[in-house]
């Protein structure tokens, strides 16, 4: 059991604002040469563009490959904002708190990142204005409402605006703290952008309140984004492994699973990079890796029913699916690592506390972990268009080009660019939540230790 | 307040946004049909077409097509539903013809080689002409025009040509069928190819020839086997060859017999039917009396042993054919393409007059001569023998001039005839042609040809429908050959007009007058399918409907021998070939190609092949079993080596070819033909043995012995079907099979049975049947 | 409003399988009418290639006793098409004569009509379809050339339809059956296509959409088509005891 140190006030500042005003050395040169990987990327994806999707490796069968699996993974990714900031926070999980903004960061910066994909794996991308706006309604056709591809759009950015919104609420009196530190130009953004924080209780009673209400609103959006990018599958009937009516709840659970894991990723970076040991901290580990534990035992307990379908129900095509993903290589490669990574390597792991709060293994497991999930999406979408019904004549491979792996690996150094790019003018960790669990936290006497713990809990 | 449910729908109904909640509960019917008010772009139709008939001899044995024109562009070819030969259907490749008028590639002026080793350099049709004029000059009887076989009147105009100048002509077919002719003429007494009551026979039992592909003429045959197929008896068909051709594919009993055996197996079916009684004994021995020693060594375990087919099977096709008549029998392509390929086809022929099946109804039916006398009604290329004769003289330097049409000899003839020595050591050779072919590379002087559709002639049809036919080919676009970007130029002749032009004119001065004149000795004769007062009225009538047939003529039989009955001398000095297997190699027509003459066009080149769906490329189908015993999986590049030579062509292992036998399609392998046919594939042509079948001297050109290799490479092949082998996960899916009378659905029970009968086994099955 | 340009009419094929030889005839007479662009090797070998109809084959058995049986597939036309209430844009819809259309000009590509087809017969258009100036001249005016990134397939050649229905309503008659024929099933020598309107009880494919060897592809998913097949015929097949 670790001592925790006494955290004073102007401590909490200095080190959680070390980003802002005291920019470590190895931000610039790390921003400039993602940023250059991103314009590679965005060159990648602008000449895909011009020239078509004739660039990617997709053909018949196989419409959907590379693209929409990394759409899926991201939009996983982004749930863990609101696992993290609203289902903990009405739950009042007082650890949440140095983590909370980081999770909300993520959730905004892998919508971003998902809505690109549908966008630029379709055919004509300039078009798609149509989906969403009807502009040319004289001709009466709305978009068509039926069609998950117009749902997600709409849970997308709806999901999207109250993320930001959030995350805002949440920014405002750190926003008025850098203010206050700040001279010059940034003191100019940061006084427009905290909206006149002046801290007075009032004004700390309707951020509270606003939180809490987004909270609550936030959370049936959470559990329809998932659901409706699960029904962009669910609902073609004939795509061996797609139509299945778990999948809603398999693909929310599986979306925590993978993005709870991705804030474990990234507050382990955090700790290192900006040296927030007394922020981020071993007990915020074993909490997450616990809370991991249970939910991808039961996102797995979907996976295995899955299966159990498939041998149970007896179709042939989707016997021959199963078939192909289980024992063909080498897509048999793919499902056992699948499989490791997934579950059976980090969730053992994490049975044992010494694994749970040891940073660097916490952090190796959760990459695990969106491996294994990013080859589940990856294992779920392609295969079963790969075995289509039962013309075998169809049935046909599909190998990932050059183009789209450079556009998935973009992805990747996009958010990172952008959540490094927040991290020089927005604090990470935020400032009043940290204050405020200090507030709470009594150092208690358990034998002949002493050690902090955080009184709300223990109600 | 308190609300019944109706009452608060009434209530939000009339809120606006119960409208918009609402709206959506509309009947389905109504909500989804989202029709735009104005028509879409596809429902838009402009512009007036016509729709011209003609025929185009080279690629089809006389069908008639309708060309579909608009503005003065050929746009789509179909069947001409008042052709009495394909009666408005079509095949796999008619369309591709428009893509060979249209070729990007096409030779849009004259070419003139200066000296033999010197280039090919445009010239102009003066100049052209001087030069073909001083190469007739010199000849002096040291001439060859060669042509593929031709009828009609353009075959007319090429003999009367060579004979002005005291020359030869020719022809040429690299899968040649003089055998047939001669199996036909020996055994049924006719000149032209007869044809076979399809529609109406019970029974068909047809040997190597794939009758529904390529064969003869497979659009007729086409719309007879649909006929066939829907008889109050549904006929049933019986197939022997050694690979799976579209024919074999459809056939109810595909019998795969050792290649050069199909007289063996036809002489089994005669023992089979005489020792048990199933034909009459006038029939009887009719049969005996044409044939040459007794049925002695045809007892069903000789014949098993020799053709390798289970004797049982042979029992059945016998039994089936000799019981289910109407019931006819023919054969040609690789049945006839062996050193015994006269005694294959002559005892296959001979069956029919077992059954009775000889100028029958649901039997064989003889063409009568050609209503045009001097035409001819029946053309095959020249024997291999003469050809090799023929090569040697102008190896020798004894030709002078070589005119070439319709034929890429170069691509067409096995390396064993050195045909380009040959060529060569001749002086003046003219080339006629659209697209540059292999043959031109030798070519002192290219002449651009009009296609099929810019050109007139007639078109006798082979086999014809039972009747005189006079198909009738016309101009229907004029001499448009789009090659430069900008627009439409051409100066293109025809080969006929050219022909004509360097002639005496005693025979004619243009093909169209020749076409003209040709009918108005038809008009002329009163009779057949126009009647019109007068011969230009007559004209304009044979043109609308594609040509002239009298229903009223008939064909006469003449009942001839079985000239022998020898076995097949195999070719087997594959010893020095290296290592690898054995295999007999069986070449075959490609479905869109044909033997190459289509490989220009893109759409030829990428219609699947029927049986592989492969295409853009040459592949070698054998075995499967036997593949995987030697490891060879698809894709693999195999070298198949001939004492000829050697080619490249991709594995495509299928349980549809009998083991030891390697299938390999004609149509690749050009050096040349245009950006979409240059250098691709193998020309399996080349590596033919130069075997003849010992009564015709034709090329036996399914009996080569070749040694096969894997090149340790492997490559996707370009197919259609997916990377897995296509058969079904669950009976009955998607092509559901029933029995005779059986209904679909009761189909459909049984196999659901049958498939669940692997996961809970038999006694489960049948207790929850109790 | 808007059907006043169509008839009481249902378009339907009926596939008799039993005729099919697989000669591929209806394939090449669809792709020259269709405008469908050139299959290079590339194409193919990508699994690009676009055919509307397209002939499979199946194996059965094995040596000697091998059967390949040969089936055309074009777009069943459903009148439950799972494609259509994907489409995002409309793209594809049902029309009033029981067709599956396709508006190419409202498709954006996102390829989710093919997936949601269980007949695979939606093919994409990865690249810009080229033609060499020359081979344009037998592009087919009635029909529009599809640019890259959108999808296309079967449309039961409805610019036929749409010719001979105007003529017969100019002429002030109704259509007569079998003079609407569409490129695939008037190119077939075995007659095995046949086309023509379901809602005339007297023509040729109700009649024979009666025939007792009737069935309809992939009947599971309730797509309720508009092509009808006729089972195959195996001469030698036994019938099994009936089964309730
Ligand atoms: N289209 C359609 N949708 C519906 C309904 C409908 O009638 N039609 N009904 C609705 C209703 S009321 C319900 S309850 C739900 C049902 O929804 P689901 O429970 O999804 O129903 P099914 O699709 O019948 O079954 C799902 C899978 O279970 C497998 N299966 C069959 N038997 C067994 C078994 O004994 N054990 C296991 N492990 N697997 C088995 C089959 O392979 C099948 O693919 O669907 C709802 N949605
Ligand atoms: N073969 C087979 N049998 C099955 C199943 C299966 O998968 N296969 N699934 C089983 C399952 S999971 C279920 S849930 C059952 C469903 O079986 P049922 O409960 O019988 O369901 P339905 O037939 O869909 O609906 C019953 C009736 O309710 C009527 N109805 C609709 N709305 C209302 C209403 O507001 N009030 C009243 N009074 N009536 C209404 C409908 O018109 C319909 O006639 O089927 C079971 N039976
Ligand atoms: S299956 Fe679902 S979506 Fe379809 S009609 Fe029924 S309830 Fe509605
Ligand atoms: S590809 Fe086109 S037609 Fe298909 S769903 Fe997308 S927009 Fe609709
Ligand atoms: S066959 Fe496929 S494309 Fe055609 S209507 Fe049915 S679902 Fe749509
Ligand atoms: S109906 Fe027309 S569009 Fe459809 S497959 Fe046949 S030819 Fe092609
Ligand atoms: S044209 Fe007719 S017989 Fe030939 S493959 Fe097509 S459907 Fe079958």
């Amino acid at each position: 059991m670790q001592q925790r140190r006494e955290l004073d006030q102007s401590y909490t500042n200095r080190k959680l604002l070390n980003g802002q005003l005291d920019t470590p050395k190895w931000w610039a040169p790390t921003v400039t040469g993602l940023g250059i990987l991103v314009v590679i990327g965005l060159i990648v994806i602008a000449t895909m563009i011009n020239k078509g999707l004739g660039v990617t490796g997709l053909g018949r069968p196989v419409f959907w490959g590379l693209f929409i699996t990394t759409f899926v993974f991201w939009v996983g990714i982004s749930h863990a904002g609101i696992m993290i900031s609203a289902i903990l926070r009405l739950t009042q999980a007082e650890w949440r708190r140095p983590v909370t903004r980081a999770a909300e960061l993520l959730t905004v910066f892998s919508l971003l990142t998902a809505l690109v994909f549908p966008l630029i794996h379709a055919g004509r991308p300039w078009r798609i204005a149509y989906w969403i706006t009807p502009y040319d309604i004289s001709r009466g056709i709305y978009p068509n409402i039926r069609s998950p591809l117009i749902m997600d759009p709409v849970a997308i950015s709806t999901y999207l605006t109250g993320s930001t919104l959030f995350l805002y609420i949440a920014l405002l009196p750190d926003l008025g703290n850098l203010r206050d530190r700040t001279t010059g130009w940034q003191n100019a953004m940061y006084t427009v952008l905290s909206l006149g924080w002046r801290g007075n209780p009032r004004q700390w009673k309707m951020q509270t309140v606003g939180g809490i209400l987004l909270s609550a609103l936030m959370l049936p959006i959470f559990v329809s984004v998932h659901s409706i990018v699960s029904w962009d599958f669910a609902i073609a009937p004939a795509v061996e492994g797609w139509h299945s009516t778990i999948f809603a709840p398999y693909f929310v659970i599986g979306a925590v699973h993978s993005g709870v894991s991705a804030v474990v990723t990234m507050m382990a970076l955090m700790r290192w990079l900006w040296k927030w040991d007394d922020f981020i901290r071993p007990e915020h580990f074993d909490a997450l890796a616990r809370l991991l534990i249970v939910v991808a035992t039961g996102w797995l307990a979907f996976t295995f029913l899955e299966l159990i379908f498939a041998v149970y129900g007896q179709d042939a095509p989707e016997l021959a699916l199963r078939e192909m993903q289980m024992f063909q290589w080498p897509w048999n490669l793919l499902f056992i690592i699948f499989l490791l990574t997934g579950y059976f390597i980090p969730v053992p792991m994490w049975l044992f506390k010494r694994v749970r709060t040891n940073i660097a293994l916490m952090f190796w497991t959760s990459i695990l972990v969106n491996v294994g999930m990013w080859l589940e999406r990856f294992l779920i979408i392609v295969p079963g268009l790969a075995r289509r019904t039962p013309f075998v004549y169809t049935w046909e491979a599909y190998r990932p080009s050059a183009v789209e792996w450079t556009i998935f690996i973009w992805s990747f150094c996009w958010v990172t660019f952008l959540m490094l790019l927040f991290s020089r003018f927005f604090p990470l960790v935020p400032l009043f939540e940290q204050k405020e669990s200090q507030v709470f936290t009594e150092d208690v006497t358990i034998g002949r230790a002493k050690v902090p713990a955080i009184v709300r809990e223990a109600d | 307040m308190k609300l019944n449910r109706r009452e608060f729908l009434a209530l939000t109904g009339k809120t606006a946004a119960g409208a918009v909640i609402f709206a959506a509960c509309g009947l389905p019917e109504r909500e989804l049909i989202v029709q735009s008010p104005v028509d879409m772009p596809e429902d838009l139709v402009r512009g007036e077409d016509a729709w011209y008939a003609t025929s185009m001899g080279d690629f089809t044995n006389g069908d008639g097509v309708l060309v579909r024109v608009m503005e003065g562009r050929a746009k789509k070819i179909e069947g001409n539903p008042d052709h009495p030969v394909n009666r408005g259907k079509s095949t796999a490749r008619y369309d591709s013809v428009l893509q060979l008028l249209y070729h990007p590639d096409r030779i849009q002026e004259p070419m003139l080689r200066y000296s033999k080793n010197g280039n090919l350099v445009n010239t102009t049709w003066d100049e052209a002409d001087n030069r073909f004029r001083s190469a007739l000059a010199n000849a002096d009887g040291a001439i060859t025009v060669v042509t593929n076989p031709i009828r009609g009147h353009l075959g007319n105009v090429a003999t009367k040509f060579a004979d002005q100048y005291n020359g030869k002509h020719l022809t040429f077919d690299p899968m040649e069928q003089g055998v047939l002719h001669g199996a036909v003429k020996s055994v049924l007494g006719q000149e032209q190819l007869p044809t076979f009551d399809i529609s109406h026979a019970h029974t068909v039992l047809s040997f190597g020839a794939d009758w529904l592909g390529t064969w003869g003429s497979p659009a007729q045959f086409g719309v007879k086997y649909g006929e066939f197929r829907s008889q109050s008896h549904r006929g049933y068909l019986i197939h022997a060859e050694p690979r799976m051709s579209l024919t074999a594919a459809a056939a109810d009993l595909w019998l795969a017999p050792k290649p050069g055996t199909e007289g063996d197996l036809a002489l089994g079916i005669a023992s089979i039917i005489i020792n048990e009684g199933l034909a009459t004994q006038e029939n009887i021995s009719t049969f005996n009396t044409i044939l040459p020693d007794g049925l002695d060594r045809y007892s069903v375990a000789q014949v098993s042993d020799r053709t390798g087919i289970s004797g049982d099977r042979i029992e059945k096709a016998a039994r089936h054919f000799a019981n289910h008549t109407p019931a006819v029998a023919f054969g040609g392509g690789s049945a006839g393409a062996h050193t015994n390929g006269s005694f294959n086809l002559e005892a296959i022929y001979a069956l029919n007059i077992l059954v009775d099946a000889i100028d029958t109804s649901g039997g064989v039916t003889p063409n009568p001569k050609s209503a045009i006398e001097e035409l001819p009604s029946s053309s095959t290329g020249e024997p291999f023998e003469s050809w090799e004769a023929e090569l040697a003289q102008w190896r020798a330097g004894n030709v002078e001039t070589v005119i070439i049409r319709g034929t890429d000899i170069v691509h067409g003839m096995p390396n064993s005839v050195g045909v380009r020595e040959a060529l060569q050591n001749v002086p003046n050779v003219i080339v006629f042609g659209t697209v540059h072919d292999d043959t031109m590379d030798f070519a002192d002087l290219i002449l651009p040809e009009k296609t099929v559709l810019e050109a007139w002639g007639t078109e006798i049809p082979e086999p014809g429908p039972g009747y005189q036919v006079v198909g009738t080919q016309q101009p229907v676009v004029g001499p448009t050959v789009s090659h430069d970007e900008s627009g439409l130029t051409s100066n293109a002749r025809g080969f006929g007009d050219s022909l004509l032009q360097m002639s005496d004119g005693s025979y004619g001065s243009s093909m169209e007058q020749l076409v003209k004149n040709g009918l108005a000795d038809l008009h002329a004769a009163g009779r057949g399918s126009i009647s019109a007062s007068s011969s230009s009225l007559f004209t304009n009538g044979a043109l609308q409907r594609g040509g002239w047939w009298d229903t009223g003529t008939r064909g006469t039989t003449d009942l001839g021998k079985i000239r022998s009955t020898e076995r097949n001398a195999y070719y087997s000095d594959t010893g020095t070939l290296g290592t690898g297997n054995d295999f007999h190699l069986v070449p075959f027509h490609s479905n869109s190609l044909l033997d190459g003459r289509l490989a220009a066009a893109p759409w030829a080149q990428s219609t699947p092949d029927p049986i592989t769906s492969a295409s853009w490329s040459t592949w070698a189908e054998i075995n499967s079993q036997e593949a995987q015993s030697l490891g060879i999986k698809e894709g693999d590049v195999l070298l198949i080596r001939s004492t000829s030579g050697e080619i490249e062509a991709l594995a495509y292992p299928h349980p549809g070819v009998r083991p030891g036998v390697i299938g390999v399609p004609v149509g690749q392998g050009h050096h040349r033909n245009g950006r979409w046919a240059e250098d691709r594939g193998s020309n399996v042509l080349s590596i033919l043995t130069g075997q003849k079948d010992s009564h015709t001297g034709a090329l036996a050109w399914a009996a080569t012995q070749v040694r096969v290799q894997r090149a340790g490479r492997r490559v996707k092949v370009p197919k259609f079907e997916g990377n897995v082998e296509a058969r079904p996960v669950e009976p009955g899916v998607p092509v559901l099979v029933v029995a005779i009378n059986e209904t679909a659905e009761h189909a459909q029970k049984e196999n659901h049975h049958i498939y669940q009968k692997q996961f809970i086994g038999k006694d489960e099955q049948d207790k929850q049947h109790e | 409003m808007t059907t006043e340009n169509f008839g009481n009419n249902n378009w339907g094929m009926v596939v008799d399988v039993d005729k099919c030889i697989g000669c591929n005839a209806c394939v090449l007479a669809c792709q020259a009418e269709n405008n469908i662009p050139l299959n290079t090797q590339d194409r193919v070998e990508r699994a690009r290639s676009i055919s509307w109809i397209r002939v499979e084959r199946y194996w059965e058995g094995d040596f000697p006793d091998a059967k390949a049986r040969f089936i055309p597939i074009m777009c069943q036309h459903c009148e439950n098409a799972p494609c259509e209430p994907v489409c995002p844009v409309y793209a594809t819809y049902h029309n009033a004569e029981g067709m599956n259309v396709q508006v190419y000009n409202r498709c954006v590509g996102t390829r989710y009509c093919a997936n949601g087809c269980p007949y695979i017969v939606r093919f994409f258009n990865f690249w810009e379809p080229v033609w060499p100036e020359s081979l344009r001249n037998h592009l087919n005016p009635d029909v529009t050339i599809r640019s890259r990134g959108i999808m296309e397939k079967c449309s039961f050649c409805v610019h036929r339809i749409r010719r001979e229905t105007r003529k017969a309503r100019s002429e002030g008659r109704e259509v007569i059956d079998g003079t609407i024929q569409t490129a695939c099933s008037s190119a077939c020598p075995t007659s095995a296509l046949n086309f023509g309107n379901f809602n005339d009880p007297n023509s040729k494919v109700s009649k024979m959409k009666k025939d007792k060897r009737h069935y309809t592809l992939l009947d599971q998913f309730a797509t309720d088509p508009n092509v009808i097949y006729l089972a195959k015929i195996d001469a030698d097949k036994k019938v099994a005891a009936k089964h309730d």
